[in-house]
C-alpha cells in the first residue's frame, strides 16, 4: 500500500507563492472580462459622486430656509433635483451591482471548471496524498471565497477608498481648516483598524480551525456511531465532543469580544470627530464664518467617512482569506499529473492481451523497493495468478498494469508496445479491474452499472447481472434495478457490492480482467459461477488474479509466487508442486486440512 | 426570539444575562436619540444668534457624556446578548450530539450523514441567530423605533404619519419580497450542496472512474452542475440586488420628501416666535430628519426579524426532529440487574424483518450455543449471517424470548451489560482517525501499551505497526485510509480482543488476510478464547472448520448444525461447499 503523507494543508500559509504572484494569476481569470469590470469601475466613480453630493443638497435646503426671504420654489427645485439624483443613482447602482456579480460568477465558473478538470487528470497516488475533504473544499468553498475577492474587494474597496477621498475633497472645498482638523483623527482610526484586524484575524482563524475540527469529528463519529454504541463508548465520546465544543465556544466568544471592543471604539472616534466638528464649526458659525447648513452637511460627511473605513478594515479579512484560497487552488493546479501520455502515445488497436514485465523495479517511496527486478510474460488468452503473503507486491503489479503508477526501472510491455507509449485511456478501456474494496456511487443499481455510458442497453445490464448471479438478490428488491444505492452503497452487503461491481465491469466488455481479491466477500458457489461466466465471455481473454486462497486458482495456466517483491517461482499448479518449493509449502498448509476433510468424507 | 420545547429552558437559565443585555441596549437607544436634539439646538442657536461659546461648551460636555454611556452600553449588550447566544449554541450542540449517540442504526440508515451534519451547522446557526441578533433586533425595533417615532410625533404629528406609513409599508413589503429571495437563496444552497456531494463522491470513487476511463463523462456532468450553480447564484443576486436597491431608493425618496414637506412647514411658520408651540424651526427640521434616519434601521429590521424567525423556526423543527427522535433501543421496564454473562446463547424460534421492510431475513431460527464454544456460521451472500450479529448486539429490538443470553431474554438484559460483554469485529472494519494505540484501546478508559502490543501480537499486526515511523502513535487518516485492508482488519480484531469479552463475534474478519495469517490468528484465538464463547462468520470452510460447532445458513434459515465432520455427512449443501472449495485437493489427493 502507498504510504501517504499528511501535510497539514490548513497550517499557516507557508508562502509558496508571493502575494504578487497570486494577484497576477488571479488576474489571468479577469482578462476575458476586463471590459465588464472597467464599466463597473467607471460606474463606481459616477455612483460615489452622486452619493456624495447629497449632504450639499441638504445644506442648501437648510440654509435657504434660514434666509430672511425664503424662496420656496427654489427649495422645491432643489428637492426635485435631489430626487432625480436618487433615481439615477438607484438605476446605475443596480446595473453596476449585477454586472459585477455576474462577472464574478462567470470567473468562478471558469475557475471551478479548471480545478475540477485538473483534478480528474491527477493519478490515484496523488489523490491518496490529500484528504478528500480538502479537495472538495478546493472546488467548492475556496472558489466561493475567491468570488468575494473579485466582487467585494476589487471594486468595492475602490469604491470605499474613492468615497473617503471624495468626502475629504468636498469637505476641503467647503471648509479647509475644519477639514484639516478632522483629518487629525485619521491616524487613530487607522491604528484602531489595524489593531482590530490583527485581533479579529486571530479570532477568525481560531473559529475557522475549531469549526472544521468539530465538523470533522462529527462527520466521522456520526458515520461510526454503530461502533461507538457497540463498544459502550458514548460517554467518553461525549466528553471528547464537549471538549471540542468548549474550544469552539471560547473562540466564538473571543470573536464577539473583538467586535464588542472595536465597534464601540470606532464609535468613540466618530463622536470625538463629531464633537470637534460641532465645536470648531459652531464657533466659526458664531463668528459668521460658516453656515449652519454646511455644519449639518459636515456631520453627515463624517459618518459617510467612517462607514467605508470600517468596511475596509473588515474587507481586509476577505482579501486575506481570498489570498489563502487562491494559493491553495494554485498549489493544486500546479500539481503536475504523475501519469502523462507521451507526445507520440498511441491508441491500442486490435488488442490481444499480452502483458510483459521486464526487470521491473518499483517503489512508492524512494529506495523502499516494493518490486525488485520482476520479470514475467502473460500470453494472450492466458489466466495467471499471483500468490504470496500480504505485502509481497501482488496488488502493486496489478496497479502497474493499468499504469496507476510509473515504474522507476525496467519496462512493461502491453501487446509488445511499451506501456509508456500507449494512451492511458486506451489502456484502461481494455482492462477490467475488480478490486477488493468496492466503491458504489449513490444513485441506482442501474446507474452504478451503466456508469453514465448511454451506449449500454438495459438488456445488457440485466444480462451482466445474470452472468454474475447478482440477479438473484436484485430481483428480490422492491424496485429491482432502480433500487436506490445510498452513499458508498452502504445499504448493500459487501458480497452484494462485489457482485454489482462484477456486473459493472463485465458490461463494459473489457478484454483483460484483473481481479484483486475480488471474490473475498462472495461465497464459494457464487465465486465459481462468476469465474465460469468470465471464461464463457468471449471478449475476455487474458485474466490476472490475486488471491489469498489457493483453492480458487489451481486451474490457472500459470501461478506466480511472490515474496517480498521478488518472484520466487512460476509455473502451473502441477509443475510448482513437483518443484517442492515455496508453493508446495503453501499448498501443504491448506492441503493438510483438506486431507482431513477428504478422509472423513470417506 | 424563538421558542420551542428544547430551547425554552435557556430563557430561564440565561434570563439574567439577557436582561442585562437588553437593559444596556435600551440605554444606548435612549441616549442615541439625544444627539439630534443637541445638533438641532446648535442650529437654532446659530440661526438666531443665541449661541455663545459657553453654551456650545455645555453641549459638547453633554455629547461627551452621552458618548461614554453609549460606548459602554454597546460593549455590554454585545457581550451579554451575543455572548449568551454562543453559550446556547454550545449547549444545544452538546444536547444534539448526546442524543445522536442514543439513536439506533435504523435512524442512521435512513438519514444521510450529510443531512445530519447540516443540523449541526446551518440549522444550529439559524437558531443561534434568532437568539443573538434576533433578540437584539427585536428590542431595537421596539425601543429605538418606538422612541424615534415618539419624538418625531412630538415635533409634528401629520408629518410623522406621512413618514411612518410608507416606511411601515416598505418594511412589510420587504419582508414579503425577501421570502422570494429566501427561496432563491435556498435554491442556491441546494445547488452548492449538490456540487459538494458530487465532487466528494467523485473523489472517493476516483479509482473506479479511472478504471472505467470515465473522466470525460464526469467532467461533462460537473459542467452541468457548475452551470446550475452559476444560474442559481445569478438568479439570487438579481432578486436580492433589486430588493436592496428598491428599498434604498424608496427610503431615500421618503427622506427627501420629508425634507421638502418639513421645509414647507418651516416656510409656513416662518413668522412665528421660536417659543410658539406651532413653530417648526430649521433646527426642528434637522432633528426631524435625523430621527427619521434613526427609524430606518428598526423598520428594516422588522422584515429581517420576520425572516430570521421563519428560518430559525424551520431549523428548530429540524433540530427538534432529531432531539424528539424516540430512542428505540432502551432497557425495558422489566430489566434484570445482570453485569456479567457466561456466554450461553439460545435462539428460540427467531424470525426477523428489518424495520419498515417486508421480507423476513431470518426464519424460525432455533439454536443453542453453549458457553465457551467456538461456533462458525457459514452461508451464502445474503443468507442472514450479519443480521444475526446485529441482533446479538441488540442493535434492533426483538419480540420476547427470541434470543436468550445465559437463559435470560436479551430484551430484559441491560444494554450496557450486553455491549460490555460482547466483543465485535465489524465487517467494514471502521477505524477512527486517531492513533493506532487509541484505536486498539478503544474499549478501555486507560491505555495499557503492554496489553495493547500483546493483543496486537495475537492479532498478527504488531510487526506491521512497529514498522510505521511512529509505531503505535501513528495517526491513521480518515476512516483509516493510511492502512491496507488487511491491516485494518487485524487492528479491528485486536480492538475486539482487547475487551476480552464473554462473547466475541467476528463478522467476516479474515477476508483480507492470507491463509497463513488467518491460521495463526485462529490458533491464537483458540488459546485466548478458552472458556469463552466465540462466533466466527465466514465464507470459507478453512476459517471455521476447527470450530466446535458450525451453523449452516441458507436464505435466512438454519439448514445444518454440527461439527465439520458431522456436517460433511449430514448436510448436502455443506458437502457441496466443501467439495467446491477442495475440488483440486481431491484431484491431487492421490499424490
Amino acid at each position: 500500500m502507498a504510504k501517504r503523507s499528511f501535510e497539514d494543508f490548513d497550517s499557516l500559509r507557508n508562502k509558496t507563492y508571493s502575494d504578487w504572484t497570486i494577484v497576477k494569476r488571479l488576474m489571468i481569470y479577469v482578462k476575458p472580462y476586463v471590459l465588464q469590470l472597467l464599466i463597473a469601475l467607471g460606474l463606481v466613480f459616477v455612483l460615489v459622486g452622486l452619493d456624495l453630493v447629497g449632504p450639499l443638497f441638504l445644506a442648501a435646503v437648510l440654509d435657504s430656509l434660514g434666509e430672511p426671504n425664503v424662496d420656496f420654489m427654489q427649495i422645491l427645485l432643489i428637492v426635485g433635483m435631489y430626487i432625480a439624483i436618487i433615481a439615477v443613482n438607484a438605476v446605475l447602482s443596480y446595473q453596476q451591482s449585477i454586472l459585477l456579480q455576474k462577472t464574478g460568477q462567470k470567473i468562478i465558473f471558469n475557475i471551478r471548471r479548471d480545478v475540477f478538470n485538473h483534478l480528474e487528470g491527477l493519478s490515484i497516488a496523488q489523490f491518496n496524498r490529500v484528504p478528500i475533504g480538502k479537495l472538495v473544499t478546493r472546488v467548492t468553498s475556496d472558489t466561493d471565497t475567491l468570488n468575494s475577492m473579485y466582487t467585494d474587494v476589487l471594486i468595492n474597496a475602490i469604491r470605499s477608498i474613492m468615497t473617503i477621498i471624495g468626502v475629504f475633497v468636498i469637505m476641503f472645498t467647503q471648509n479647509a481648516s475644519l477639514t484639516l482638523l478632522i483629518s487629525l483623527v485619521v491616524p487613530f482610526v487607522i491604528l484602531a483598524s489595524v489593531l482590530f484586524r490583527v485581533y479579529s484575524r486571530k479570532a477568525y482563524r481560531m473559529v475557522r480551525y475549531n469549526v472544521s475540527s468539530i465538523n470533522a469529528y462529527l462527520s466521522e463519529h456520526l458515520s461510526g456511531m454503530k461502533l461507538i454504541q457497540i463498544f459502550n463508548r458514548e460517554e467518553k465520546k461525549y466528553q471528547e465532543f464537549k471538549q471540542k465544543n468548549v474550544k469552539l465556544r471560547k473562540s466564538y466568544v473571543l470573536q464577539t469580544v473583538t467586535f464588542a471592543v472595536y465597534r464601540p471604539l470606532m464609535y468613540m472616534l466618530y463622536v470625538a470627530t463629531l464633537i470637534t466638528t460641532l465645536w470648531y464649526g459652531g464657533t466659526q458659525a458664531i463668528n459668521g464664518l460658516m453656515s449652519y447648513g454646511i455644519l449639518v452637511a459636515f456631520t453627515q460627511y463624517i459618518s459617510k467617512f467612517f462607514d467605508p473605513i470600517q468596511d475596509l478594515a473588515e474587507k481586509f479579512d476577505t482579501l486575506q482569506s481570498a489570498f489563502t484560497s487562491g494559493e491553495r487552488i494554485f498549489e493544486l493546479l500546479d500539481m503536475k499529473p504523475d501519469i502523462k501520455d507521451a507526445t507520440e502515445a498511441i491508441e491500442l488497436q486490435g488488442f490481444k492481451g499480452k502483458i510483459e514485465f521486464r526487470n521491473v523495479w518499483f517503489a512508492y517511496i524512494e529506495e523502499d523497493w516494493i518490486l525488485k527486478d520482476v520479470s514475467f510474460v502473460v500470453q494472450p488468452q492466458e489466466t495467471i495468478a499471483f500468490v504470496g503473503a500480504t505485502g509481497s507486491g501482488k496488488t502493486t503489479i496489478l496497479s502497474l498494469i493499468v499504469r496507476n503508477y510509473e515504474i522507476q526501472k525496467g519496462d512493461i510491455f502491453i501487446d509488445d508496445i511499451n506501456i509508456k507509449d500507449i494512451l492511458v485511456t486506451s489502456l484502461r478501456k481494455h482492462i477490467g479491474q475488480m478490486m477488493q474494496d468496492v466503491f458504489l456511487f449513490s444513485g441506482t443499481i442501474e446507474s452504478n452499472i451503466r456508469m453514465r455510458d448511454d451506449s449500454i442497453t438495459d438488456q445488457e445490464i440485466v444480462e451482466a447481472c445474470k452472468y454474475v448471479n447478482a440477479d438473484r438478490f436484485i430481483d428480490k428488491l422492491p424496485l429491482k434495478y432502480n433500487e436506490l444505492v445510498r452513499e458508498r452503497g452502504n445499504n448493500f452487503s459487501s458480497g452484494e457490492r462485489q457482485l454489482l461491481s462484477f456486473a459493472r465491469t463485465l458490461v463494459h466488455k473489457p478484454s483483460v480482467m484483473i481481479l484483486d481479491e475480488a471474490t473475498a466477500n462472495i461465497d464459494t458457489e457464487t465465486e465459481e459461477l462468476i469465474q465460469e461466466s468470465l471464461k464463457k465471455m468471449m471478449n475476455i481473454g487474458t485474466m490476472i488474479i490475486v488471491a489469498h486462497r489457493l483453492s480458487t486458482i489451481q486451474h490457472v495456466d500459470k501461478i506466480i509466487v511472490m515474496q517480498k517483491g521478488k518472484i520466487l517461482e512460476q509455473g502451473n499448479h502441477q509443475e510448482l508442486l513437483k518443484k517442492k518449493g515455496h508453493y508446495h509449502t503453501l499448498y501443504m498448509l491448506q492441503y493438510d486440512k483438506r486431507l482431513l476433510i477428504h478422509q472423513s468424507n470417506k | 426570539m424563538i421558542f420551542g420545547r428544547h430551547v425554552n429552558r435557556f430563557y430561564l437559565k440565561y434570563g439574567f444575562f439577557f436582561a442585562l443585555g437588553v437593559a444596556a441596549l435600551i440605554t444606548v437607544d435612549w441616549y442615541q436619540l439625544m444627539i439630534p436634539d443637541i445638533t438641532g439646538s446648535i442650529i437654532e442657536g446659530i440661526q438666531y444668534n443665541t449661541l455663545t461659546s459657553s453654551i456650545l461648551e455645555g453641549y459638547m460636555a453633554r455629547l461627551a457624556v452621552i458618548a461614554v454611556i453609549m460606548i459602554v452600553g454597546r460593549f455590554l449588550w454585545r457581550i451579554f446578548i451575543m455572548g449568551t447566544s454562543r453559550r446556547i449554541d454550545y449547549e444545544l450542540r452538546n444536547d444534539m450530539f448526546r442524543h445522536a449517540e442514543k439513536l439506533s442504526q435504523r435512524y442512521y440508515q435512513e438519514n444521510k450523514s450529510g443531512g445530519l451534519m447540516a443540523l449541526f451547522t446551518n440549522d444550529l446557526n439559524a437558531v443561534r441567530m434568532a437568539f443573538g441578533p434576533g433578540l437584539m433586533m427585536f428590542f431595537d425595533v421596539l425601543f429605538l423605533g418606538g422612541l424615534a417615532f415618539y419624538r418625531m410625533y412630538l415635533l409634528d404629528a401629520t408629518l410623522t404619519f406621512f413618514a411612518a406609513i410608507p416606511l411601515l409599508m416598505v418594511s412589510i413589503l420587504a419582508a414579503m419580497v425577501s421570502r422570494i429571495t429566501g427561496r432563491k437563496f435556498k435554491d442556491r444552497q441546494k445547488a452548492f450542496e449538490n456540487m459538494s456531494d458530487f465532487t466528494q463522491e467523485n473523489f472517493y470513487g476516483i479509482g473506479v472512474i479511472k478504471a472505467f476511463v470515465n473522466e470525460l463523462r464526469e467532467i461533462r456532468e460537473f459542467a452541468k452542475i457548475n452551470q446550475d450553480n452559476y444560474d442559481k447564484n445569478v438568479s439570487f443576486i438579481k432578486a436580492s440586488t433589486l430588493m436592496h436597491v428598491g428599498i434604498e431608493v424608496f427610503i431615500n425618496t421618503i427622506r427627501i420628501l420629508m425634507l421638502g414637506l418639513g421645509g414647507y412647514l418651516v416656510y409656513r411658520t416662518i413668522g412665528l416666535d421660536l417659543t410658539d408651540p406651532g413653530k417648526f424651526s430649521v433646527g426642528d427640521l434637522s432633528r426631524y430628519v435625523s430621527y427619521f434616519g434613526m427609524m430606518v434601521w428598526p423598520m428594516m429590521a422588522i422584515g429581517r426579524l420576520i425572516n430570521m424567525r421563519a428560518q430559525a423556526n424551520a431549523s428548530m423543527q429540524r433540530i427538534n426532529s432529531l432531539l424528539d427522535q424516540k430512542v428505540e433501543i432502551i432497557d425495558g421496564e422489566d430489566v434484570v440487574d445482570v453485569h456479567h454473562l457466561e456466554g450461553k446463547i439460545t435462539f428460540n424460534n427467531l424470525s426477523f424483518k428489518y424495520p419498515n421492510t417486508k421480507t423476513e431475513v431470518l426464519k424460525n431460527l432455533n439454536l443453542v450455543i453453549e458457553s465457551g464454544e467456538i461456533v462458525g456460521i457459514i452461508g451464502r451472500t445474503g443468507s442472514g449471517k450479519t443480521t444475526i450479529v446485529d441482533l446479538l448486539l441488540r442493535i434492533y429490538n426483538l419480540k420476547a424470548n427470541e434470543i436468550l443470553l445465559d437463559d435470560t431474554d436479551i430484551m430484559k438484559l441491560p444494554i450496557k451489560t450486553i455491549r460490555d460483554q460482547v466483543g465485535y469485529v465489524p465487517q467494514d472494519n471502521f477505524i477512527f482517525s486517531d492513533t493506532i494505540e487509541n484505536n486498539i484501546g478503544f474499549s478501555s478508559d486507560e491505555i495499557d501499551l503492554n496489553q495493547i502490543s500483546k493483543i496486537a501480537q495475537y492479532s498478527d499486526v504488531h510487526d506491521n505497526i512497529i514498522d510505521f515511523p511512529e509505531g503505535y502513535q501513528t495517526v491513521v487518516g480518515e476512516r483509516g485510509v493510511t492502512l491496507s485492508g488487511g491491516q485494518k482488519q487485524r487492528i479491528s480484531i485486536a480492538r475486539a480482543l482487547l475487551k476480552d469479552p464473554s462473547i466475541l463475534i467476528m463478522d467476516d474478519s479474515f477476508s483480507a488476510v492470507d491463509t497463513k495469517t488467518e491460521e495463526m490468528i485462529i490458533k491464537n484465538l483458540q488459546h485466548l478464547r478458552k472458556g469463552k464463547t466465540t462466533i466466527i462468520i465466514a465464507h470459507r470452510i478453512s476459517t471455521i472448520q476447527l470450530a466446535d460447532k458450525i451453523v449452516l445458513l441458507d436464505e435466512g434459515a438454519i439448514v445444518g448444525v454440527g461439527s465439520h465432520e458431522q456436517l460433511l455427512v449430514s448436510s448436502p449443501l455443506y458437502q457441496e461447499m466443501v467439495l467446491r472449495q477442495q475440488l483440486e485437493a481431491e484431484v491431487e489427493g492421490g499424490m
